[in-house]
């Protein structure tokens, strides 16, 4: 009986531990993905804060200034 | 098993026939093995060492995702940082008709997040039906986006595009780009390699949901790099002296229904253009309904006879030539001078008799300056036209310059000597104008106008490209320059045909002109077509800025006048006036106004 209960343990380990080795083979593949995802959606993030300062250079230049004072 | 020798009869042959067919079978079948088995040796061979580069390749394909990655375009800037032009992301929501199999499904999904009517994309989508691209909405913001990409078959592209936050503002020198980030016109044209950066490719291996899983190695040189952004431009030019120099020529341009009119503001100093406006002009955003003829910018294109707003250059030659000197007097024939070889001489209202120098540019004697030029001679009056750059491109870092027309001594008449120096028989741009007044205006020197300041790299480091002031040459010598300045051209603004322009806090000076516009078969002149034009600066004791104001052809019709003193002078006048408040800030009351205030109760 012990020794049924070591040989499924044995197994159950083994298996686990291929699990783990395959899905850590995995994680430089998933922590790229992340890394590209993360750095995609800062690009975005800047080019809206560039968008958002053309919008106040569009409010605050001159000849805009001088339309609005006009009306 | 042997049976006996005996009798090799009937059973015995039977058996081995059995064993014969049996051994044929089984050689028959073994040689077939063998064939199969050295075929697919043979395939396996082909695949792994024969065609490996081709199944590599394919496989690759299959792999590997490209990523162009376009670099972003510089930003023109003026000499305060304002953004004159700069490029953003924008996205492009777009559905590949082939993959999609109900477009009106799709349709009905994109209308509530992109915020069109269904049926507008149904037949976006059906319209494209052959293709793999069919845009929907460019523009899109990013929670739209997103939302949008969720739906079978729609994708998400992102592109540049370029914006132009002040509009027609400064468009002639800005310029504009085509739909694929070209430069067509003005900085964007002529700095259309800085502006444009390098791009790049990455290379990715991707799963079968094409998400990136690394990279791979690229097949070209500078793969899987960063792309180089362009480089951004700082210009000379500050936005609110454009901003008044537009205004106050847009009010006389309409006023006198002019068919164009243009003025520049430039440092004396340095040649720098603080403000360069060319009418009619355009939006740069819009450039699809714009006239192609309103893309000239005049100020460098338009060749034109100047009339007596070139008699200063003329004059201040035949001063520093020594034909003539400030105290002596030269007939004028009262207003009719006719000789052999140069026909007759007019003036354009009165005749005068003796006339000083002074007297001459105050009441723009034609034939004061006829005279002059008789005295100087052809050589010497080329030579000193040319000094002063006339005949020639200066060099400006704009696009389409013209060379204006200075004919060579060897093919001038007695005509050309007595007609040049009061501005016939020369054709000059605006821009060589301007830097003849710039080069008189700060003593002689020479200087070249520019409009380029530096050139900031993405990295932050900035290029310094102005031209390096030249600390020795003169054009003419300085105490001439000063004098025709301090002396003659304030006495035009003070006493002269100039009085539109005077202005209390600043001594002006100037010249007025108005010259009459050849006509297109090159016989004689138009009748009532006139550029009114005025050049000019303040303050006079030291020039800080110079300002030149041409208006082409206004109507003759409305009856409000025609001259330069009239149209451009008052112009140039309301130019300086706001220009050098600016510069130099508002007037402080005088000190004794000071004390009164004090000391009231």
């Amino acid at each position: 009986m012990a020794s049924r209960l070591c040989f499924a343990l044995v197994i159950l380990f083994f298996a686990a531990t291929l699990i783990v080795a395959v899905h850590m083979r995995g994680a430089n593949r998933r922590a790229f993905y992340t890394l590209r995802t993360c750095t995609v959606e800062q690009r975005h993030l800047q080019q809206e804060l560039w968008r958002k300062q053309l919008q106040v250079e569009a409010l605050t230049n001159p000849a805009s200034v001088s339309q609005r004072l006009e009306r | 098993m042997r049976t006996g020798q005996a009798d090799n009869t009937g059973p015995i042959t039977a058996e081995n026939a059995d064993e014969r067919r049996e051994r044929m079978a089984i050689v028959v079948f073994a040689g077939l093995v063998v064939l199969a088995f050295a075929g697919l040796i043979w395939r396996c061979y082909h695949l792994q060492c024969a065609s490996a580069d081709h199944y590599a390749q394919l496989s690759l394909r299959q792999q590997c995702a490209y990523l162009p990655l376009e670099p972003q375009r510089g930003a023109i800037l003026d000499c305060r940082g304002r953004v004159l032009a700069a490029s953003n992301q924008i996205r492009t929501v777009f559905v590949d008709p082939m993959i999609v199999e109900d477009p009106k499904e799709t349709a009905n999904a994109l209308a509530p997040i992109l915020d069109l009517p269904a049926h507008e994309i149904c037949k976006m989508i059906t319209d494209r039906g052959a293709y793999r691209y069919a845009p929907i909405a460019t523009g899109v913001d990013s929670s739209a986006a997103e939302a949008a990409r969720l739906v079978h078959g729609v994708g998400v592209q992102y592109g540049w595009q370029r914006h132009y936050p002040m509009g027609r503002l400064a468009s002639h020198v800005t310029g504009y780009t085509s739909s694929d980030n070209r430069g067509l016109g003005g900085i964007e044209y002529e700095f259309d390699g800085e502006l444009r950066g390098e791009g790049a490719r990455h290379v990715f291996f991707v799963d079968v949901h094409r998400r990136p899983l690394s990279f791979a190695v690229g097949q070209r040189s500078g793969d899987n790099g960063m792309p180089t952004n362009g480089d951004s431009v700082i210009l000379t030019i500050d936005t609110t002296i454009q901003q008044f120099v537009r205004e106050e020529l847009l009010k006389q341009y309409k006023a006198f229904e002019a068919e164009a009119a243009m003025a520049v503001v430039a440092d004396p100093r340095s040649g720098a253009i603080l403000a360069m406006v060319s009418l009619p002009d355009f939006d740069p955003q819009n450039i699809g309904r714009t006239d192609p003829n309103y893309f000239l910018n005049r100020v460098l294109t338009d060749q034109y006879e100047p009339g007596s707003i070139i008699k200063p250059f003329s004059a201040a030659i035949a001063l520093d030539t020594g034909v003539v000197n400030t105290h002596e007097t030269i007939f004028c024939e009262h207003g009719n001078y006719r000789g052999r070889g140069f026909g007759r001489i007019g003036e354009y209202r009165q005749g005068f008799g003796d006339l000083t120098l002074r007297e001459i540019l105050q009441n723009s004697s034609n034939i004061g300056m006829a005279k002059l030029g008789q005295r100087m001679g052809a050589e010497r009056l080329y030579e000193g036209l040319t000094l002063f750059g006339f005949g020639k491109r200066i060099g400006i870092d704009l696009p389409g310059e013209g060379e204006g027309l200075l004919r060579p001594p060897s093919e001038w008449t007695g005509y050309s000597v007595t007609r040049i120096p009061f501005g016939q028989e020369i054709s000059v741009t605006a821009i060589q104008l301007v830097r003849a007044l710039c080069m008189l205006a700060n003593g002689g020197r020479l200087v070249r106008p520019h409009v380029i300041e530096a050139i900031v790299k993405p990295d932050g480091s900035v290029v310094d490209i102005r031209p390096p002031a030249l600390r020795v040459g003169y054009v003419i010598k300085p105490q001439v320059a000063r004098w025709v300045v301090q002396d003659a051209m304030t006495a035009v603004v003070n006493d002269g045909t100039g009085k539109r322009a005077q202005l209390e806090r600043w001594q002006v000076f100037g010249k007025t002109g108005t010259a009459q516009l050849a006509r297109s078969d090159g016989r004689g002149y138009e009748e009532r077509a006139y550029v009114a034009s005025f050049m000019g600066g303040a303050p006079a004791e030291d020039p800080r800025i110079v300002v030149l104001v041409s208006v082409r052809r206004p109507n003759y019709a409305l009856r409000k006048g025609y001259t330069g003193g009239t149209i451009a002078a008052p112009v140039a006048a309301a130019i300086i006036e706001r220009t050098l408040t600016y510069l130099e800030g508002p007037q402080r009351p005088a000190d004794s106004e000071t004390i009164a205030r004090v000391s009231r109760p």
